[in-house]
């Protein structure tokens, strides 16, 4: 008459089981997020050599930030927290140099602009009124 | 009996309901996009519809782009829809900045050509100025070289002229058989234009004396000394009045000509400048004379 009301303890059983089973295998398959925390160091100095410390420090500085509240998430053990903070880092750091590639780039066409407004402006000035 | 079978334990029952509801409350919390993911989407559209920069960063807007769809998921768990968020604005930001450095690197060529521009129009000004500058010491040298052949052309019809008009001058001394010398031309004339004795001129044997007074007409310049000699026959007394008479009749015959007489001197030598000897008839006749000395014009009047 029972028989059937033992399905519900088995299937609670086994949704326990599983759980236990994921939760083990969360904690053991997330080790340090070494390769994002790397690539996060590369992307600042990249940008670091694109001068970022000089045309972009905001987004420089954020993005050393970033990596290092990463290691610490690494220290604490919040693996993921870590990877997400060193994924942001690199991107915050390629932001950098971004900017200040775009920065120089604008920077050397004003000068190239001025120099040519000069240029007209002495060409006029040399050949008198212009023709 | 039968309802039993299918019967559940309450516990179990409330346990089922909850997890249910669990699920349906977690479709229902998780919001179809993140307001960070529309935002990143809103931006990535101005960048992608903005024609300077669309074009220029393909890669890193294709990211961009990647990284909005990512963020756009409907994601669970709060933090990560956050952080893809961030992700997806900072690639769009990237995008941005990429597009901007590689446009200003096009407007760069657009620049160099504008430079290019620039210095060929001054050096066409500076050319300009160099030719009009050139053009003008060219009008200018011809101008000159105008002038100077002009005074070429005046000095040179001067010289042919003095020419033309010393070789009339020299026909002219040569029909009045007229000799050069350091005092200027004389002319000799003979004395067939005296009677013997006597100081008036022989009618017809006047034409030396025509000649001469053309000559003094053409050449207002020039004055004559008129000169009277004689042979030694006779008292120097006599032949010096002689010779004084013929050479004033000689200036008197001038005069009727027309030759005015301050141009005119008549000086009576006598017989004291003998050109031949006075022992012989021939000397004689070379002694009987009427000089005409015409001066050379002064240096200051030529």
């Amino acid at each position: 008459m029972y028989e059937s009301s033992q399905a519900p303890p088995r299937l609670l059983k086994a949704v326990g089981m599983a759980c236990a089973l994921l939760l083990v295998a969360a904690c053991a398959s997330t080790p340090p997020p070494s390769e994002a925390l790397r690539a996060a160091e590369q992307a600042i100095s990249n940008a670091e050599r694109a001068e970022a410390a000089q045309y972009a420090a905001a987004e420089l500085g954020e993005a050393r930030t970033r990596l290092v509240s990463a290691n610490e998430a690494v220290k604490e053990e919040k693996m993921v927290v870590a990877q997400q903070l060193a994924e942001q880092a690199r991107v915050e750091a390629e932001l950098a140099a971004a900017r200040a590639e775009a920065a120089k780039a604008g920077k050397v066409n004003e000068e190239m602009k001025r120099g040519n407004d000069a240029l007209v402006e002495e060409t006029q000035r040399n050949s008198g009124a212009p023709r | 009996m039968n309802n039993t079978r299918y019967r559940i334990s309450s516990p179990t029952r409330v346990l089922i309901a909850a997890g249910v509801a669990l699920a349906l409350a977690a479709c229902a919390a998780a919001p179809p996009k993140s307001t960070g993911a529309a935002d990143a989407r809103a931006k990535l559209t101005v960048l992608q519809s903005d024609a300077n920069l669309a074009t220029q960063a393909p890669v890193a807007i294709k990211e961009a782009e990647a990284a909005v769809v990512a963020a756009e998921a409907p994601q669970t768990d709060e933090q990560v829809a956050v952080h893809l968020a961030y992700l997806a604005d900072r690639k769009v930001e990237i995008a941005e900045a990429q597009s901007q450095a590689r446009f200003a690197q096009a407007e760069r060529t657009k620049l160099s050509e504008q430079r290019e521009s620039a210095r060929l129009d001054a050096r066409t000004r500076e050319a300009d100025i160099a030719k009009d500058q050139a053009a003008s010491a060219e009008a200018a040298a011809i101008e000159q070289k105008r002038l100077a052949d002009g005074a070429r052309t005046d000095a040179d019809a001067q010289r042919a002229a003095s020419a033309v008009e010393t070789a009339e001058m020299q026909r002219q001394i040569d029909e009045l058989q007229a000799k050069a010398t350091d005092r200027g031309l004389v002319l000799t004339l003979g004395d067939v234009l005296f009677k013997t004795g006597k100081a008036e001129l022989n009618s017809g044997a006047t034409s030396s004396l025509d000649k001469l007074a053309a000559f003094l007409e053409q050449y207002p310049d020039r004055s004559a000394a008129i000169e009277g000699h004689t042979d030694s026959a006779g008292s120097e007394d006599y032949n010096l009045d002689l010779s004084q008479r013929r050479a004033q009749s000689v200036r008197a015959y001038l005069m009727g000509q027309g030759v005015g007489a301050s141009r005119l001197a008549a000086t009576g030598m006598g017989e004291t400048q003998p050109l031949g000897g006075n022992d012989s008839a021939d000397g004689r006749q070379q002694n009987r004379r009427v000089e005409v000395i015409i001066d050379n014009p002064t240096p200051a009047i030529r």
